[in-house]
């Protein structure tokens, strides 16, 4: 019970980003709400993924191919292209954090000197952001590799 | 079906300008290409052949044994989705046969980008960087304060964007402006942990949609742009650290906390 309450809250807190940044994107109106439905789909999913065990990077990926596919449905059924949808919705899983601190990492390296410590946490911080950011990228273009092969969606 | 010289500019023009607006809009260079090729056939060339960068489209549509090639510089123009969508449906119309050239073209010319407005995309930003705040675990007083750095940097990035100031500059001020404000939360000690707030509100700044259409880009074989777009995401992520950390030097903030 106590897991669902967690669930639901993240599914509450992943929608706004979402549609924060869809109105940066500037989706069209009547398309805002499927952006906030795929935002908390997915961010929900990947935090229950992260509960049973898997690693930021698995569930990120399992996550948004099934925001992939969904978003084949969506965009069939409305007839408007994919990123209109999916892109939004995965915002709230972007590693933004790990890339800043990356790149600060790398400054402070230039400024204070080496250490194996300080290289230690960029690495980490800078693998884990190309490898979360990557199987994001891949999971959302799974259904247009697997599927279409260069075909159109819509 | 004959296509006399005239009549194939014009079909290479109105197809050339969909792809103008959708790279110039922020579509991945998979979209363009299927979709001015879908217009251009369409309209009734045989085939077209395109060559989308970054910054500019190179357009051959092929009729019989005649060639028209032309190019456009696509300026960048900010990511909007519903110029995507509308040439998109102008597209799909096209293909039922519910409009002929001239109503393409016409359309095409008409469209204009909607911007939502300015406010309320700044108030939903605030609202967006402090839920990645509560990601990361913070009380109620980093919320308050995340809300309002990320409130103020929106703002300012869409003041310094309305100005064509160049998109380097805009990140590294606006990361510059988020991060002194959360950083009061620090000094004030604003909450039980209010380093959070520096860390979220600096979020409105990470160019989610170049890094996702980079690697869309290279997985689909437009591998030369999706490195463009690669460079020029990083580039931009490391214009915000250093807003970032000229701010945090300047109000003399540790930075042990992030790294």
């Amino acid at each position: 019970m106590h897991l669902f309450t967690l669930f639901l809250i993240d599914a509450w807190f992943a929608w706004i980003p979402a549609v924060g940044f869809a109105m940066v994107f500037n989706v069209p109106r009547n398309m805002l709400i499927y952006c906030a439905l795929g935002g908390s789909f997915a961010h929900s999913l990947r935090f229950l993924l992260m509960t049973m065990g898997i690693p930021i990077e698995g569930a990120t990926f399992i996550a948004s191919g099934a925001m992939g596919f969904l978003g084949v449905y969506w965009s069939r059924k409305h007839l408007v292209p994919r990123p209109v949808f999916t892109v939004a919705a995965v915002i709230p899983m972007i590693p933004g954090s790990l890339a800043f601190s990356t790149i600060l990492g790398l400054m402070e390296l230039n400024s204070s000197g080496y250490s194996v410590k300080l290289m230690a946490i960029i690495t980490e911080n800078g693998l884990s952001t190309l490898f979360t950011l990557s199987a994001l990228s891949f999971g959302l273009a799974l259904p247009s590799i697997l599927i279409y092969r260069g075909r159109p969606i819509v | 079906m004959g296509l006399s010289h005239k009549k194939q500019i014009k079909l290479t023009r109105i197809t050339i300008k969909a792809g103008q607006i959708l790279l110039q809009h922020g579509a991945e260079s998979q979209l363009v290409e299927q979709t001015t090729q879908r217009i251009g056939i369409a309209l009734g060339a045989s085939s077209i052949e395109l060559s989308v960068s970054l910054d500019a489209i190179v357009l051959t549509s092929i009729f019989g044994s005649d060639c028209v090639t032309t190019t456009r510089r696509c300026y960048d123009r900010g990511i909007n989705m519903q110029m995507v969508c509308d040439v998109q449906r102008i597209c799909v119309m096209l293909e039922k046969k519910l409009l002929d050239t001239d109503q393409v073209s016409d359309r095409l010319n008409r469209l204009e980008p909607y911007y939502y407005n300015r406010y309320l995309v700044a108030l939903m930003i605030g609202l967006s960087c402090s839920s990645f705040s509560h990601f990361f675990g913070g009380d109620w007083p980093v919320y308050i304060t995340s809300f309002f750095a990320s409130c103020s940097a929106m703002i300012l990035r869409q003041e310094l964007a309305a100005r064509q100031h160049n998109p380097f500059v805009i990140f590294a001020l606006s990361a510059f402006l988020a991060t002194s404000i959360a950083s009061l939360g620090v000094i004030y000690d604003f909450g039980e942990k209010p380093q959070i707030a520096i860390a979220a509100s600096v979020l409105l700044l990470v160019p989610g949609f170049p890094f996702i259409n980079a690697i869309s880009d290279v997985l689909k074989g437009h591998i030369s742009t999706g490195i463009a777009r690669w460079v020029f995401a990083t580039l931009l992520t490391i214009s915000v650290s250093f807003g970032i950390i000229t701010s945090l030097a300047l109000i003399n903030v540790s930075l042990g906390w992030i790294i």
